[in-house]
């Protein structure tokens, strides 16, 4: 879920780094705190065990920064890899906008691999996403190591959806940039296109920064049924090709070049997620809303006192009041 | 990608800091944050200015994620609320809603039952704001980031990214 805050004039993303146990999902983040700006980055937040396997998730802040009037910020989070840490794995996965999944390159991890892809598929499926529908990024590493799989093989048993990939070593770096740059680039296409998919009048999709930050509500509501699954399939339609294409890539050969043609061959294959809700969408008008304590005491008892604003410390003669109806039991919660 | 994008304007956001700052001057309290239950922080106030609010927005819903699987295996769909005692701060966690956390850090200078019972009150009223945000969205219309947005961030992740 992209969140857009236009009073701070920030949209936060959330991508997080999947793959099976000591595959280097913590070293990617950690390649990429030791190398970006720290004006860029926050603090690299791990929560590991003693032995520094990942115990919940670790965490990477990153703020590219003010574009066209807006905060691009996007939070990094690995998964444990650990096959018993599944149930801390899923809590992670909840309001993902970008996956990587890190592969481990080596034969006798392959089983590894395709078990820890079958479980992201399972634990995605709980939250109601399809991993057909989420941006997705597969990272080959390890490729320093000697005798590993070559990328054919790889490709055949764990990318039969074809999503894009790129080979990586962790430790040195290799990769890395090019497949978290991939991936940002994947989000936040998917979530213009997302965006745009919904009927709206045209006023909105001027780009923002040339909206004044006052709400949009005033704007008449031009079509207000909601996103139908019939949308054009349109809605997904390739951007142009981005100005950065012509911008030399200092990237080996072997890696494919960013931001390149495979991402929008990649959102051709996909189907319009134009359709698509989840299962699990909490739906937060359902909840009871309970009277507030204080404002149905303080109705109807003749007091010309705002009830509603809280007093530190009341006079005795309030106190007095409090006490006659109950103020100390519901201060402590007793029924 | 879940499709309920949250989206907060000025008039809303003002509307909860107001809220906020109402509850912190009555409890007496340091700082507050509101944070999705994703992770992100939507808004803090009070003395925040030393602390790492992102990274404690994470950590927070983390927590609370976990305490919720720990009220599943235990027969409770979710605990509400969360108390974290230290030496001198103390951490009140409350749920507003269903997607949002209020997280309250107080001193000795008040006392739990004061924070408890304001941050109750506020949290019924935040929850009535983001009922409003939440059927503003889904009626009106819904504005994205612009399109040329990506490929204005590619330019700056080119930069910013070398090996």
């Amino acid at each position: 879920m992209v969140s857009i805050n236009y009073s701070s004039r920030e949209v936060c993303c959330k991508i997080v780094y999947y793959g099976p146990g000591l595959s280097g999902k913590t070293t990617n983040l950690q390649y990429i705190h030791s190398k970006v700006p720290q004006t860029t980055r926050g603090n690299l937040i791990s929560l590991a065990t003693e032995a520094d396997r990942t115990l919940y998730f670790d965490f990477l802040p990153i703020n590219i920064g003010n574009i066209n009037g807006l905060a691009a910020k996007f939070q990094l989070y690995t998964v444990p890899g650990q096959v018993y840490y599944n149930a801390t794995r899923k809590l992670v996965l909840r309001g993902v906008d970008g996956l990587v999944f890190v592969a481990d390159s080596q034969p006798d991890k392959m089983a590894e691999n395709i078990e820890s892809l079958t479980n992201l598929e399972e634990n995605l499926r709980e939250y109601g996403y399809n991993i057909d529908e989420l941006p997705m990024v597969i990272q080959y590493n390890k490729r320093d190591l000697p005798g590993i799989m070559t990328v054919e093989e790889l490709e055949a048993r764990l990318n039969p959806r074809g999503w894009p990939y790129f080979e990586a070593s962790a430790t040195i770096g290799n990769g890395v940039f090019d497949t978290l740059k991939l991936i940002i680039k994947i989000v936040l296409d998917k979530a213009k296109s997302s965006s745009g998919s919904r009927p709206r009048p045209a006023a909105i999709a001027q780009p923002v920064a040339s909206q004044p930050t006052t709400a949009p509500q005033a704007t008449p509501v031009a079509a207000t049924q909601p996103s139908s699954g019939d949308s054009a399939p349109s809605s997904v339609a390739v951007s142009a090709p981005p100005a950065a294409a012509s911008k030399p890539q200092e990237t080996p050969e072997q890696y494919r070049p960013f931001p390149g043609s495979h991402a929008e061959e990649h959102h051709e294959r996909k189907p319009s997620a134009a359709g698509f809700t989840p299962a699990a969408t909490v739906d937060s008008s359902s909840a009871p809303i309970e009277r507030n304590a204080i404002q149905s005491a303080g109705t109807g008892n003749g007091e010309d006192e705002d009830t509603s604003r809280p007093v530190m410390a009341p006079s005795l003669k309030r106190r007095g009041s409090y006490k006659k109806r109950g103020f100390f039991k519901r201060l402590f919660g007793i029924k | 990608m879940s499709d309920d994008n949250l989206i907060i304007y000025e008039e809303e956001i003002n509307q909860i800091e107001s809220l906020i700052s109402k509850m912190l001057k009555g409890c007496e309290a340091k700082c507050a944050l509101l944070v999705d239950k994703d992770g992100h922080l939507t808004t803090r106030q009070g003395f925040t200015h030393s602390l790492d609010t992102t990274a404690l927005a994470a950590l927070m819903a983390g927590s609370f994620a976990s305490t919720k699987e720990i009220a599943r295996l235990v027969g409770e769909t979710e605990f509400s609320v969360l108390f974290h005692q230290g030496k001198k701060d103390h951490i009140h966690m409350s749920l507003v809603g269903e997607r949002s956390i209020l997280v309250v850090i107080f001193d000795d200078r008040t006392t739990i039952g004061m924070v408890r019972l304001y941050a109750k009150e506020t949290a019924i009223e935040l929850a009535k704001v983001f009922d409003k945000i939440k059927k503003d969205s889904e009626s009106g219309p819904k504005p994205g980031i612009s399109t040329d947005f990506a490929t204005m961030a590619q330019d700056k992740l080119d930069d910013i990214f070398q090996d």
